[in-house]
């Protein structure tokens, strides 16, 4: 799994967030401006209402007329309720409650005296009624910073839910592209680890995703296309050859049947046809492996029976040689395969391991079940693989330059690596630092409990 | 042993017909599938060599026809493929050997006279002797000089082969076919590992070799064993 930080589907997606709760933002504090703007000047347009009313009151009936008024709305007890006071020139409060200095006249911001609250400030317009009253209407910026509040926490707890809302969006649209992306990925890595027919899946939808992997599906048509040729013209080319060369070979073979006696040059002659007779059949073998037409004939094969096999025929050679090969094979391992192939496969391992390590060399043949997966393995204490050549050395006709002594062409490795394809498997090279281990990793079963197979110990061996 | 070699290439088929007729065998060689199936069903032959490839019936039909007729006359396949499905069809057609092209003669010459043998073969013998060799299928004992000698299974199994085929040479890829089982060359030469390995347990305390290295050929029993 990918972390969040690495994955480009969750930076879209929170990036997408971000601009989300930016713009939500920015939509609050316009909201919340033009409010505020449009209340303070619906108090403005209150108190010029109110301004006119008291002084139709006052040229109606008077100074008294006006206090009845004033005295009418102070005790109204309305929450918008507005203060009044008329003043003196010399600044002295005649009527109304608004605890204040004489304001000059239009409209401003004072500061008076809240009965209950202490000192604060209003929004006042005062007009001169006649030169020696002046009338103040004021109103309490109170009521407009509850308003504000009030917009505030609602758009605050809004903006909040909207943001969760939209984070855990984000996460899934985040989840879903990595999972749309992961499938193609596993298909590419499929196709990586040997199988050139698996796709991409295509869903029913037919949206973008689907249309990248309808392209790439064709890529891989056409790349498969490719090697099939390539393919056949190695086995052609492998083949046509062959005719030539087997002449060559009856021919050799007559002359040495003719020739009584010294025959050296010509025996000397069918050894090197034979070799290169046995690296064309190796061709066409992995030809054939690799278009996958052995699977017709695959059976259930008794991997541990094979194995075992293997290790017995082969203990004897391997100390001949100088080198010691030990097995441990789990019992009744089981896998759905072609039995020549696999133990081909094995046989190079071993002869692999064998001709490329140092006498004293110590080759461990394994074959256990882990995890439903068979593995087969060789592993040496040999001088192993350096690791940057681990991939190259499964290519065909590869050479290590420090194999450039040793017998082969390089195929060997290749074979085995195109025969656990064809099961469905791989071929895992890993440094283990000392030598090199070489897995086969299959599908595979387990069918019956049976004492597991090892190579017996050297005191017990009767010969030497 | 009268042999029909039925081969469309004229030099193969000269090599092979020359080869037979030099170890004291009477070849007759056909060129097509037609002049194999008509002398097949008219004639009397120890063996049939058939390329699998012939002009007109392929060699495989040719096998699957005569079965079809009762002729159970052994047949041994050549093939220029050397695919695995060409050896299960082979043997499914009802072919007794098979052998890919080119090959050497004389391990042709070794299948030949294997199969020449397989006849008289069939009652199944439960004891095999040859010189001071006794071998026991049912006990499966081996003796030598009225001695037992130890052997592992796959050491029974070859001196069994070299038994069989009672001094004649069995080539180290038909041991490798019917004792391992295995149609491919190993690099590694387990088949001599195990001969030696045989070998110096029935020759212990220094009597004399009975199984004869054939040079780049096979084995075979000695004839003084």
């Amino acid at each position: 799994m990918r972390s969040w930080r690495t994955s480009a589907a969750y930076r879209i997606a929170f990036a997408n967030f971000i601009a989300f709760a930016l713009g939500l933002a920015l939509l609050g504090v316009v909201v919340f401006a033009v409010m505020h703007i449009d209340f303070s000047r619906q108090i403005d347009a209150m108190m010029t209402d109110e301004v006119e009313t008291l002084t139709d009151e006052y040229r109606v009936g008077g100074q008294q007329n006006l206090a009845d008024a004033i005295a009418e709305r102070e005790a109204s007890g309305s929450p918008t309720r507005m203060l009044y006071g008329v003043f003196t020139p010399d600044g002295r409060r005649i009527l109304g409650a608004l605890q204040a200095n004489r304001p000059p006249l239009g409209m401003h911001d004072i500061a008076f005296v809240d009965p209950n609250e202490g000192p604060d400030t209003a929004r006042a317009l005062a007009v001169d009624l006649s030169p020696s009253e002046r009338l103040v209407v004021a109103a309490d910026r109170e009521w407009i910073e509850r308003i504000d509040d009030t917009v505030v926490g609602v758009f605050g707890a809004a903006f909040i839910v909207a943001c969760l809302l939209a984070l855990a969006g984000a996460g899934i649209l985040g989840s879903y592209l990595q999972q749309r992306l992961r499938s193609i990925s596993r298909s590419a890595e499929a196709i990586i680890a040997g199988d050139i027919r698996e796709r991409m899946p295509v869903s029913a939808r037919r949206d973008e995703f689907d249309q990248l992997a309808i392209t790439l599906n064709r890529m891989l048509d056409r790349i498969e296309g490719l090697l099939e040729n390539l393919r056949q013209v190695s086995s052609d080319v492998a083949h046509d050859l062959r005719t030539p060369l087997a002449r060559l070979r009856t021919r050799l073979e007559q002359g040495v049947r003719q020739n009584e006696g010294e025959n050296g040059v010509l025996e000397d002659a069918i050894v090197q046809v034979d070799e290169v007779l046995s690296l064309f059949a190796a061709i066409l073998r992995i030809s054939e492996v690799e278009s996958g037409q052995p699977r017709r004939f695959f059976a259930a094969v008794d991997v541990s029976a094979l194995v075992t096999d293997l290790g017995e025929s082969y203990a004897p050679a391997v100390h001949d040689g100088g080198r010691e090969l030990f097995w441990s094979v789990e019992p009744g391992l089981v896998a759905e395969g072609d039995r020549e192939l696999l133990a081909q496969a094995v046989v190079n391992l071993i002869e692999n391991a064998q001709s490329h390590t140092p006498k004293g060399t110590i080759i461990r043949l394994t074959a256990v079940l882990a995890d439903g997966l068979l593995l087969v393995q060789v592993a040496d204490n040999g001088p192993g693989v350096p690791n940057a050549d681990l991939h190259r050395v499964v290519r065909r006709f590869a050479r290590l330059e420090s194999s450039r002594n040793t017998s082969g062409y390089g195929l060997g490795l290749n074979l085995v690596s195109a025969v656990a394809a064809l099961h469905g498997g791989r071929l895992i090279l890993k440094n283990a630092a000392p030598g090199l281990t070489a897995t086969i990793e299959l599908p595979g079963t387990r069918v019956r409990k049976l004492p597991a197979a090892e190579s017996p110990r050297r005191d017990k061996e009767t010969v030497h | 042993m009268r042999i029909l070699v039925a081969e469309d290439d004229r030099e193969t088929g000269e090599f092979i017909r020359q080869g037979l007729d030099e170890l004291g065998h009477n070849p007759l060689v056909v060129e097509s599938g037609a002049d194999a199936l008509h002398v097949l069903s008219t004639e009397d032959f120890d063996i049939a060599i058939l390329d699998r490839m012939l002009p007109g019936t392929d060699g495989l039909t040719i096998v699957r026809r005569i079965r079809a007729a009762d002729i159970d006359v052994p047949v041994l396949i050549l093939t220029a493929l050397g695919r695995i499905q060409d050896r299960v069809d082979g043997l499914e057609a009802g072919a007794d050997d098979y052998l890919v092209k080119p090959f050497a003669f004389s391990e042709l010459a070794a299948r030949v006279n294997a199969l020449g043998r397989r006849k008289p073969m069939q009652t199944e013998a439960t004891r095999l002797e040859h010189g001071s060799i006794v071998m026991d299928l049912l006990k499966r004992q081996v003796l030598r000089d009225g001695k037992a000698v130890l052997l592992q299974p796959r050491e029974f199994r070859l001196l069994e082969e070299l038994l069989r085929e009672g001094g004649k040479v069995v080539t180290r890829t038909m041991l490798l076919e019917r004792v391992w089982n295995y149609h491919f060359d190993p690099q590694t030469n387990i088949v001599e590992t195990h001969i030696s390995r045989l070998r110096s347990k029935l020759n212990e305390g220094s009597r004399p070799d009975v199984i004869e290295t054939v040079r780049g050929i096979g084995y075979r029993m000695a004839d003084n064993a």
